[in-house]
C-alpha cells in the first residue's frame, strides 16, 4: 500500500521540508489551542501530502477533533499556523475550504428533511454547480433509493454515507472525515474503505480520523498519532509499523515472575504478558538478535522455565499506537 | 450578502415544518375566518343587534387581532429559523464550507420574513376581501385603511421575526426565546405603556410604533410621529439582529 508514496519521517526525527507545499494538502506548524489553562493542542506540526489517505489516530481527548475544527476555521488557534490546500486558515478560509468536504464528529442533518433536501441545503452554501452534483453524490454512496426519505428514518450508517455524499458536493480536493466508520456494519465498513480508496485513486486527499486502528492500517497510506495534544509519530504506515522497537515473543511454562526475570536481562526495556505469551521489548542498545535471544533463553533455563516457542513479534498499528500513547503508561 | 440560493434553502427548511406552518395558518387565516364566521352568524340571527361581519368595524377589529397574531407567528417562525441549524448541528457543516457566517445569518432572517410575510399577506388580502364582501349596509374599508392596517400587520410580523432570529441566534436555543418574546409582546409592553413616569420613552415601545404605522388609535395615550415610529421599529430590529449576527460570527463550533 505504501509503494510509490513519498516517505514522511517522524516529526521527532527528520521532518520533510515544509517548503514542499506544492504536494502538501495540509500543513500546520507549532499549532496550539488552549481552552482556559488546558492546552488541547500543543505545538502540532502536521504534514499531510496530497493524494493520499491519511490516518489521524489518537485516544479520546487527544485533540483530534480540536485539530479538525481548527483546520476548518471553526475555532481560532491560540498560536501557530495552518495552511489548507495552500491557503492560510483562518485568514483565507473561504478560498481554502471551497474544495474541502468534511464530516466533523458524527454527520448532522435536518431530521425533518429528506436526504436529497439536506443536500440541497448544503449545496446552496457551495459553488453554483454543487446543486447539479446531488444526484451523482447520492448514487455514489448508495443512497439514491432512499434519497427522498426523511433523514430521521435513516440508520447511523446511512447518515454516515449521506455525510460523505455531502462532502462530494464540492468536488473536493481534500476530504476530512472524522470517524466515518462509526455505525457501519462490516459490509458497510468495507464499502466505505473501498470508497475512500477510490477517492484517493482519483487524486483526492482524504484525512481520516478514526479509533478503528485496523481499518486505518488497511485504508491509509500515511498516518499520524496524536496524544495529549501533540503529534507523537507521523509517517507511512510501513514506517510506523517498522519504526518501533524490536520485540520478541516467548511462549513458555514457568513461574508467574517470568516476565520480571526477562525484564532484568540487559538490553530489555520491558517484558509483559501479551495474548498468552510474553512480549519482550528491546531497547536501542540491545545486542543483535543472536546474542539477545541466547541471553533470554539462558536466563529462562537457569530458572527452570520450559520454553515452547520464541519468535520475533509482528507489530500491528494498534500495538504501535498503544506503545506511543499515554494510555499504555496509565496501564503500567 | 444576500444570496438567493441560501434564502431558498432557508425557506425550504421552514416550509417542510408542516406542523409549524399549520399552526401559523391557524393563528392568522384561521382566526380571521373564525372572526368573520362568528360575526356573520350573529348578524344573520339578529341583524338589529349585531353589525355586519365586514365593513370598516369588522376589518378594524380583525386587523387588530391579526397584529397580535402576527407577532406570535413571527416569534415562532423567527426563533425556528434562528436556531434550526444550531440545534440540528448542521451549522458547523455549513460554516465549514467557508461561506461567510454573516451570509448564513442573513439568509435566516430573509427566509423567516419570506415565510411570515407570505402568510400574513394572504391573510390580510382575505380579510380585506371579506370585509368588503360582508360590509352589508355599512361602509367598506377604503384603500388607505387597508394599506395602513396591512402595513401594520406586516411590520409587526417582520419585527417580531427579526427579533426572534437575532435573539435565538444569540442564545442558541428556541424555547426560551419564544417564551421571553411572547411575554414581551403580549404582556410586558402593555405594562410599560401604563407606567406613566416613563414619559416620552414609551414612544420607543414596539406596539406604540406599530399602532402609529397602522394608523390606529394610540394605545395608552402615547402619541408618536410616524418617523419616530419607523426609527423605533428599525432600532429594535437592528439591535436584536446585531446581537445575533455578532454571536453567529464569533461562535466557536
Amino acid at each position: 500500500m505504501c509503494a510509490g508514496r513519498p516517505p514522511i519521517n517522524m516529526p521527532t526525527m527528520t521532518l520533510r521540508a515544509p517548503s514542499d507545499s506544492g504536494s502538501v494538502a495540509i500543513e500546520t506548524r507549532g499549532l496550539g489551542k488552549a481552552f482556559g489553562p488546558r492546552m488541547a493542542l500543543d505545538g502540532v506540526d502536521l504534514l499531510v501530502p496530497s493524494g493520499v489517505a491519511f490516518g489521524f489516530l489518537g485516544p479520546n481527548g487527544a485533540g483530534k477533533t480540536t485539530l479538525i475544527r481548527l483546520l476548518l476555521g471553526l475555532a481560532k488557534p491560540t498560536r501557530g499556523t495552518i495552511r489548507v490546500l495552500g491557503h492560510a486558515v483562518p485568514e483565507t478560509r473561504a478560498a481554502a475550504l471551497g474544495r474541502v468536504g468534511a464530516i466533523i464528529e458524527e454527520p448532522r442533518f435536518h431530521p425533518h428533511l429528506s436526504g436529497r433536501e439536506n443536500l440541497r441545503v448544503h449545496a446552496a452554501a457551495r459553488d453554483p454547480d454543487a446543486h447539479g452534483r446531488i444526484g451523482a453524490s447520492l448514487a455514489r454512496v448508495g443512497l439514491a433509493a432512499h434519497a427522498d426519505a426523511r433523514v430521521k428514518t435513516y440508520s447511523l450508517g446511512m447518515r454516515q454515507r449521506l455525510g460523505v455524499a455531502r462532502c462530494l458536493l464540492s468536488e473536493p480536493e481534500l476530504l476530512i472525515l472524522d470517524e466515518p466508520l462509526n455505525g457501519l456494519d462490516p459490509a458497510g465498513i468495507r464499502e466505505m474503505r473501498e470508497l475512500i480508496r477510490e477517492l484517493v485513486d482519483e487524486g483526492r486527499t482524504v484525512l481520516l480520523s478514526s479509533h478503528l486502528l485496523d481499518e486505518v492500517e488497511k485504508t491509509c497510506d500515511v498516518a499520524a498519532i496524536v496524544d495529549d495534544g501533540k503529534v507523537v509519530a507521523q509517517g507511512t504506515i510501513h514506517e510506523l509499523l517498522n519504526g518501533g522497537a524490536r520485540a520478541i515473543e516467548i511462549v513458555c511454562h514457568g513461574p508467574a515472575e517470568v516476565a520480571s526475570l526477562l525484564a532484568a536481562v540487559p538490553g530489555v526495556t520491558r517484558a509483559a504478558d501479551h495474548e498468552g505469551a510474553i512480549r519482550v521489548t528491546l531497547g536501542e542498545d540491545a545486542p543483535v538478535d543472536r546474542e539477545i535471544v541466547t541471553a533470554l533463553l539462558r536466563r529462562l533455563l537457569e530458572h527452570g522455565v520450559e520454553v515452547e516457542r520464541i519468535a520475533p513479534a509482528a507489530t500491528s498499528l494498534e500495538e504501535r499506537f498503544l506503545t506511543m500513547t499515554t494510555r499504555l503508561g496509565d496501564r503500567g | 450578502m444576500l444570496d438567493l440560493r441560501l434564502i431558498s434553502a432557508e425557506v425550504l427548511k421552514l416550509r417542510r415544518r408542516r406542523g409549524m406552518l399549520a399552526l401559523a395558518a391557524l393563528l392568522t387565516l384561521g382566526v380571521a375566518l373564525l372572526m368573520f364566521a362568528v360575526a356573520g352568524i350573529q348578524h344573520t340571527g339578529d341583524p338589529a343587534r349585531y353589525r355586519a361581519a365586514g365593513g370598516v368595524i369588522g376589518y378594524d377589529d380583525t386587523a387588530y387581532v391579526l397584529t397580535m397574531m402576527a407577532t406570535v407567528i413571527g416569534v415562532i417562525v423567527g426563533a425556528t429559523a434562528g436556531t434550526q441549524d444550531i440545534e440540528s448541528g448542521v451549522f458547523r457543516d455549513l460554516a465549514a464550507t467557508g461561506r461567510s457566517r454573516l451570509a448564513l445569518f442573513a439568509a435566516r432572517v430573509t427566509g423567516a420574513w419570506a415565510v411570515v410575510l407570505s402568510i400574513l399577506a394572504v391573510t390580510m388580502a382575505a380579510t380585506a376581501v371579506l370585509s368588503v364582501a360582508l360590509a352589508g349596509a355599512g361602509h367598506a374599508p377604503d384603500v388607505g385603511m387597508v394599506v395602513a392596517r396591512t402595513t401594520g400587520v406586516l411590520v409587526a410580523g417582520a419585527l417580531s421575526s427579526a427579533m426572534a432570529v437575532g435573539l435565538s441566534a444569540l442564545v442558541g436555543s428556541r424555547g426560551p426565546v419564544i417564551g421571553v418574546l411572547l411575554a414581551f409582546f403580549l404582556a410586558v409592553q402593555a405594562l410599560l405603556l401604563n407606567i406613566g413616569f416613563l414619559g416620552a420613552a414609551r414612544q420607543g415601545i414596539p406596539a406604540v410604533a406599530i399602532d402609529r404605522i397602522a394608523d390606529v388609535h394610540a394605545r395608552g395615550g402615547v402619541h408618536v410621529a410616524l418617523a419616530t415610529a419607523i426609527i423605533a421599529v428599525i432600532a429594535w430590529g437592528v439591535a436584536a439582529l446585531g446581537l445575533g449576527a455578532w454571536k453567529t460570527k464569533t461562535r466557536e463550533i
